[in-house]
């Protein structure tokens, strides 16, 4: 790939257009507007940035409410009443075949990725869009800023595939169609579910000529398809009515991936509308390796090298530029999230945000000692909370907080020891 | 001389234990095994245990193995598990071990084997209800391959299509194992939607759209003229000449230059030719004219995909041509490669203003024009529409034009095309459930093109279209067999040939099935298994997982991971091609190159951008698999290397008997190109611990040899160090890195064979390993093409094979023919 090189900034600058803004006005949540008696909604937002944040510009010293706040950690210092640091967490069995596999585990914790007939399972995202289901008009929306890889699995373990274009997500979520298109979108839902009806009868038919292993992917496919007709009744439910109008210009897609951070942006301004306008309750975003140097000022290395930095300090640098831009760009989520607020409260309130890593120490592939933020939510925060003596505390212990606090009926998820509770 | 002795006992017992413990492909034992297998097992058994075992393996003994406590079920998975190890290790010899116990009488040893073996594979058989593979899906890439061959559309339609499917599980096996594939209701919509796109694709009516011709004049580009004049950049990078433009960077290419640029919109999804008139500038040596595919939304283009490389030899005009698919959004940017600079000049310090491109004398492209012509259509209606419907006509606009009851019409199209997207004639009911389908849209006044769409769209999303062949355990039908062959070869359905061969009811006689198996392996489609296979049992799929860093490896470039990657899939069709021995995955005395990667090889006088064959160097370190640069790259992180990796991927994917991952809590090796430390030290002082150092003497030999090996697969003596001068390779950003410390590419091996380095360690594998690669790669066949692990039951027919291509070095063509006339293929 040939993309734009450091040196040539300048001119590039002035071809390339000026960063979107996109304004969303107080006069835009209507949507939230819900019966007074109701419960405030629960949402849940999952932000991974895949190639580690460097340890000791981000893990505090010192522990409980006073810590004193790291290199990156004073970016988002403004914020400190409103998360919660943990340290000490990880899944176990994350050294998969390849190194960077714990990215595909972040949310499921599945042993051994990429190994052995591995399977992956459900994701904790997903499992909080299953429990909500079409509550909204999308049970779940997964972004990525690079490719369709994402970290949210399917109950039988099928990756949900990332939206990579804003614009494409504004447009799925905003804009009517014209009134052809709309039309055209529901008949070939209505053909689909007759389709999806004939297929359960045939798929009755094979079953009776075909042995018993063979039957066991039948039934899979047959469920499969069941849930498909029932969701795609949904769906079309939902078609029905009006999409929510924001008062926000559609943003423009950066397709040059060297613009990381643009493009983290970009996916983190997409958050506050999909929540406010209860599109979805249940984001997640992956943040990739892009594979190229980044357009950030005085970096001439690719991110993932820089993470390899082997102790270089050349290197170390120039990746802390990078990962400050992040937490930075992470830390105005925060503060768009906590701007907005309706009767309930403000949208932070509401929303979980998960900020971290599947890698502990990149340089070396680490996937223990992960640096994981959880913010908002109505947890008690301020704190940095350090699982001592207990190195490889199960971050799936967290998990299953987060679910109960989405509302789910549940004490487990995948390795998961119990509930975690912290003050 | 007997101390040697028993550390070599030692070694080969570890390296059994190893694959036994880690063999990874024992079955789930549910069933029972017969009895009377159980208990003649139980009876013959004992005495081989009792007289040669239990000193070591009994109750109070410290060997984790302990048989006293052991018991004979063998519907036990962790027991079933225990036997099937003891079997390996008796088998091979390696127990009970010659040094320290009593050789048992071989009469006693043979009734245990042979007894064992009975019951292993009786219960083996009983779990798995004697079908290997239960229901098949296609993969991604079958899918993608499938619905192009199935529709008659581009493959790279198909391949755009295949990419809104759920990714295949990275289970660490082959996609095609149906084990690992997954079944959700994001598939079932996924698959709904691709193929309602695919019948947008296919089915195209109305008026032709025109051929449009565009030829971009870069002498008459105003962005161009702009660029070269503007003050600020004291020249630009672009230098005008009397016909056209020369270009010096390939930065350049990213705003100027390409086809979005200077105006030019892909108006429709399609293939296009593209024309780009060239010349070589200022140019003493040859410089390389390369050919991407990106995008861009205003901004500079990012350029994605390489497209093609030409080398430019002197001034005079040259035209490239190309014909890729190109949809809305896409751009095609010529972009110029293997630039010389003057020494201590460099075209982007053109962009200061106190200097003029003018003045520059390095070497550039000179570009004329780039004619784009498209989408090129064979005819129109294209075929895709005209074999989709039957009987249908069309008039002077395109327009469908029925020729009798379009009910009918829709009968007609479904009895076409089922049985070709089925792989199979069709049972009864299922042509008329499938065409019914479009019955009340007729009856709601739709029109025929929407109402024919239904059933079609159905049967794209049928389990019979979705799943390779169902059926009764034993031996498959014809079309079952026709199936499997195809998606094994070509990875996509039967063509008509092999249709007609099942048809008639012939493809199971072994003279046939032989000769279409030649007729497809010498099939261009051929490729495509050779990319898949490569991909996935050399991993070459992660090629391009990770970028080189620039500072340390400023020579890699695309044109680099292209070559590459083409070399690994050249000399694998060649083994194929040539019925090479599985030797030469070990060592070859050829390979493949372009100059690029000959450059990089130290492969003199290599010419030209295009791969061909060549011999090898007597003293060149290259030769078969393991120093591929691909395969070496794939093994690195692209910064640094490490011998745990590169020695994995040789147990792993060379001789199938992967290590077992490190316990709980070890954490990896913390890189340092400060140059002050170096791998090995890290990596010694890790094997002082002896729990590491158990599983470290074998997977860490074959990474020391492979160690002279850079990241990017160059040879090496020094490692790099970060920091130091400005090194140029084919980048015009240099890298700053000095020399390391030495590289020291000796070891021993667990047999105790001490090796210098890479050639040495080539001759000890062609020596003790051949059998294993020969082995592992039949087996890897099997699974790649059954969908099914090799289980216990399995063995014979693999170890038939190995045996039977011993005496003519395993054979690669051979190999295959072999795997298809076996009765594992030829059963479900």
């Amino acid at each position: 790939m040939i993309t734009t090189r450091p040196l040539d900034r300048r001119t590039f600058l002035r071809a390339s257009g000026v960063a979107m803004a996109l304004p969303l006005l107080e006069s835009m949540s209507p949507v939230i507007a819900r019966a007074a008696a109701a419960a405030p909604p629960r949402r849940m937002v999952t932000v991974c940035t895949t190639l580690g944040l460097y340890s000791s510009s981000w893990f505090p010293q010192s522990a409980g409410a006073g810590y004193e706040a790291t290199e990156y950690l004073q970016l988002i210092d403004e914020h400190r009443s409103k998360y919660t640091l943990f340290t000490g967490f990880s899944h176990e069995e994350q050294s998969g075949r390849q190194p960077h596999n714990s990215e595909i585990t972040w949310l499921t914790a599945a042993r051994r990725p990429g190994l052995d007939g591995f399977r992956n399972s459900v994701s904790v995202d997903q499992v909080a869009a299953n429990h909500l289901g079409y509550v909204t008009r999308f049970p779940s929306v997964v972004l990525g800023t690079a490719n369709a890889q994402s970290q949210s699995y399917t109950l039988s373990g099928a990756m949900v595939p990332a939206e990579t274009s804003p614009a494409g997500l504004f447009q799925k979520l905003f804009l009517q169609g014209t009134p052809e298109e709309v039309e055209r979108e529901a008949q070939s839902l209505n053909d689909g579910g007759s389709i999806l009806d004939r297929l359960k009868s045939q798929t009755d038919t094979l079953r009776g000529r075909v042995s018993a292993a063979d039957r066991q992917k039948l039934d899979a496919y047959y469920d499969a398809v069941r849930t498909a007709e029932q969701d795609l009744a949904e769906v079309k439910a939902w078609q029905q009515k009006p999409k929510p109008v924001v008062d926000a210009e559609p943003p423009t897609d950066i397709p040059n991936p060297a613009d990381l951070i643009g493009r983290i942006k970009l996916m983190f301004r997409m958050i506050p509308l999909i929540l406010e306008t209860d599109s979805s309750r249940v984001i997640s975003l992956m943040i990739h390796d892009h594979g190229v140097v980044p357009q950030v000022q005085g970096v001439s290395g690719d991110q993932h090298s820089l993470s390899h930095h082997g102790q270089d300090e050349a290197k170390i640098a120039q990746l802390k530029r990078i990962e400050t831009q992040i937490v930075e760009a992470f830390g105005d989520l925060l503060t768009d999230l906590s701007g907005r607020s309706d009767a309930d409260g403000s949208l932070l309130d509401e929303t979980m945000v998960l900020f971290g890593s599947n890698l502990g120490n990149a340089n070396a592939h680490t996937p223990v000692d992960l640096p994981i933020l959880l913010a908002g939510g109505g947890f008690p925060h301020g704190t940095h909370v350090r699982h001592e003596g207990e190195h490889n505390a199960p971050l799936c212990n967290l998990f299953v907080t987060m679910l109960q606090n989405m509302g789910v009926d549940t004490d487990t998820f995948s390795q998961s020891t119990g509930t975690l509770t912290w003050s | 001389m007997i101390k040697t002795k028993v550390m070599n006992t030692v070694a080969r017992l570890h390296r059994a234990w190893r694959a036994l413990l880690l063999a990874g492909c024992v079955p789930a034992v549910a069933a029972a095994a017969g009895p009377a297998a159980a208990q003649s097992f139980e009876a013959e058994v004992t005495p081989l245990v009792e007289t040669s075992c239990l000193a070591c393996h009994g109750d109070r003994t410290v060997t984790p193995l302990n048989l006293s406590s052991l018991g004979f079920d063998l519907t036990d998975r962790e027991t079933y598990r225990a036997w099937e190890r003891v079997y390996e290790r008796v088998e091979s010899g390696e127990m009970p071990p010659a040094a320290v116990a009593r050789r048992p009488d071989a009469a006693v040893v043979e009734t245990a084997l042979g007894s064992l073996k009975r019951a292993l594979v009786d219960a083996n058989l009983a779990a798995r209800g004697e079908q290997r593979t239960p229901l098949r899906r296609l993969t991604r890439l079958e899918y993608a391959y499938t619905i192009s061959d199935l529709l008659r559309i581009d493959e790279a339609a198909g391949e755009i299509l295949s990419r809104g499917l759920p990714a295949e599980a990275d289970s660490g096996g082959f996609d095609t194992v149906a084990a690992n594939q997954g079944m959700s209701p994001l598939h079932v919509r996924s698959y709904l939607d691709a193929a309602d796109r695919a019948l947008d694709t296919a089915l195209a009516v109305g008026p032709r759209p025109p051929t449009e011709r565009r030829v971009i004049e870069y002498v008459k580009s105003r962005g161009l003229a702009f660029s070269s004049n503007a003050e600020f950049l004291g020249g630009g990078a672009v230098k005008k000449l009397d016909d056209g433009y020369a270009t010096f960077s390939p930065a350049a290419s990213t705003y100027l230059l390409h086809s979005m640029t200077e105006g030019y919109h892909v108006p429709r999804p399609g293939r296009y030719r593209v024309a780009v008139e060239a010349a070589a500038y200022q140019a003493e040596t040859p410089v390389t004219l390369t050919l991407y595919r990106g995008s861009s939304q205003g901004g500079p283009a990012s350029l994605d995909e390489l497209l093609g490389s030409y080398e430019l030899v002197g001034d005079a005009w040259q035209t490239v041509v190309i014909t890729p698919f190109l949809s809305p959004g896409e751009l095609i940017s010529p972009a110029i490669a293997d630039a010389d600079f003057p020494p201590g000049d460099d075209p982007l310090s053109y962009f200061q203003p106190d200097k003029n491109v003018r003045d520059y004398a390095g070497e550039g492209i000179a570009l004329r024009t780039m004619t784009i012509e498209g989408p090129l259509l064979d005819a129109w209606p294209p075929e895709s529409t005209r074999r989709l419907l039957p009987g249908v006509e069309f008039d002077a606009e395109g327009q469908v034009r029925l020729t009798k009851d379009p009910y009918q019409h829709v009968v007609d199209a479904v009895a076409a095309f089922a049985p070709r997207a089925f792989r199979r004639p069709l049972e009864d009911g299922e042509l008329e459930a499938y065409a019914s389908l479009a019955e009340p849209l007729l009856a709601g006044g739709r029109p025929f093109l929407d109402a024919v769409r239904v059933p079609l769209r159905a049967i794209l999303s049928a389990p019979s279209f979705l799943y390779h062949h169902g059926g009764e355990p034993g031996e498959m039908d014809d079309f079952g067999l026709a199936t499997r062959l195809s998606y094994f070869l070509w990875r996509s359905m039967p063509d008509a040939v092999l249709f007609d061969a099942a048809r008639a009811g012939r493809l199971s006689d072994a003279d046939v099935l032989a000769r279409q198996v030649d007729r497809m392996l010498d099939d261009d489609r051929t490729d495509r298994f050779v990319r898949d296979f490569a991909g996935q049992a050399f991993r070459l799929y992660e090629l391009q997982a990770t970028a080189p860093d620039g500072g340390l490896y400023p020579e890699y470039d695309d044109r680099l991971g292209q070559a590459m990657a083409r070399e690994t899939e050249l000399f694998l069709g060649e083994l194929i091609a040539g019925d090479h021995g599985a030797g030469s995955l070990i060592d070859a005395d050829f390979t493949f190159v372009n100059r690029r990667l000959a450059e990089h090889y130290g492969i003199p006088g290599v010419e030209g951008q295009q791969m061909r064959k060549v011999a090898l160097p007597a003293d060149s370190p290259r030769g078969g698999l393991l120093t591929q640069a691909s395969v070496l790259k794939v093994t690195a992180n692209g910064t640094t290397t490490s011998p745990v990796p590169r020695g994995n991927f040789v147990l792993a994917n060379l001789l199938g008997q992967p290590a077992a991952p490190p316990p709980a809590g070890v954490e990896g090796l913390e890189p340092d190109t400060r140059g002050t430390t170096t791998v090995r030290e890290q990596l010694d002082a890790h094997r002082s611990n002896p729990v590491c150092a158990s599983c470290h003497r074998v997977i860490d030999p074959p990474g020391f040899a492979l160690e002279s090996f850079d990241p990017i697969g160059g040879f090496r003596t020094h490692y790099r160090a970060s920091g130091g001068e400005p090194r140029y390779g084919h980048a015009l950003v240099p890298g700053f890195y000095s020399e390391g410390p030495p590289v020291d590419a000796s070891g021993v091996t667990p047999a105790g064979d001490a090796f210098a380095g890479i050639e040495d360690y080539k001759r000890l594998m062609l020596r003790d390993d051949l059998d294993q690669v020969a082995r592992n790669l039949t087996t890897q066949l099997f699974v790649y093409s059954t969908g099914a692990e090799i289980e216990f039951a399995d063995r014979d027919a693999v170890e038939d094979i190995v045996t039977r291509l011993r005496g003519d070095g395993y054979p690669v063509r051979t190999m295959i023919h072999e795997v298809v006339r076996s009765g594992l293929f030829r059963s479900r």
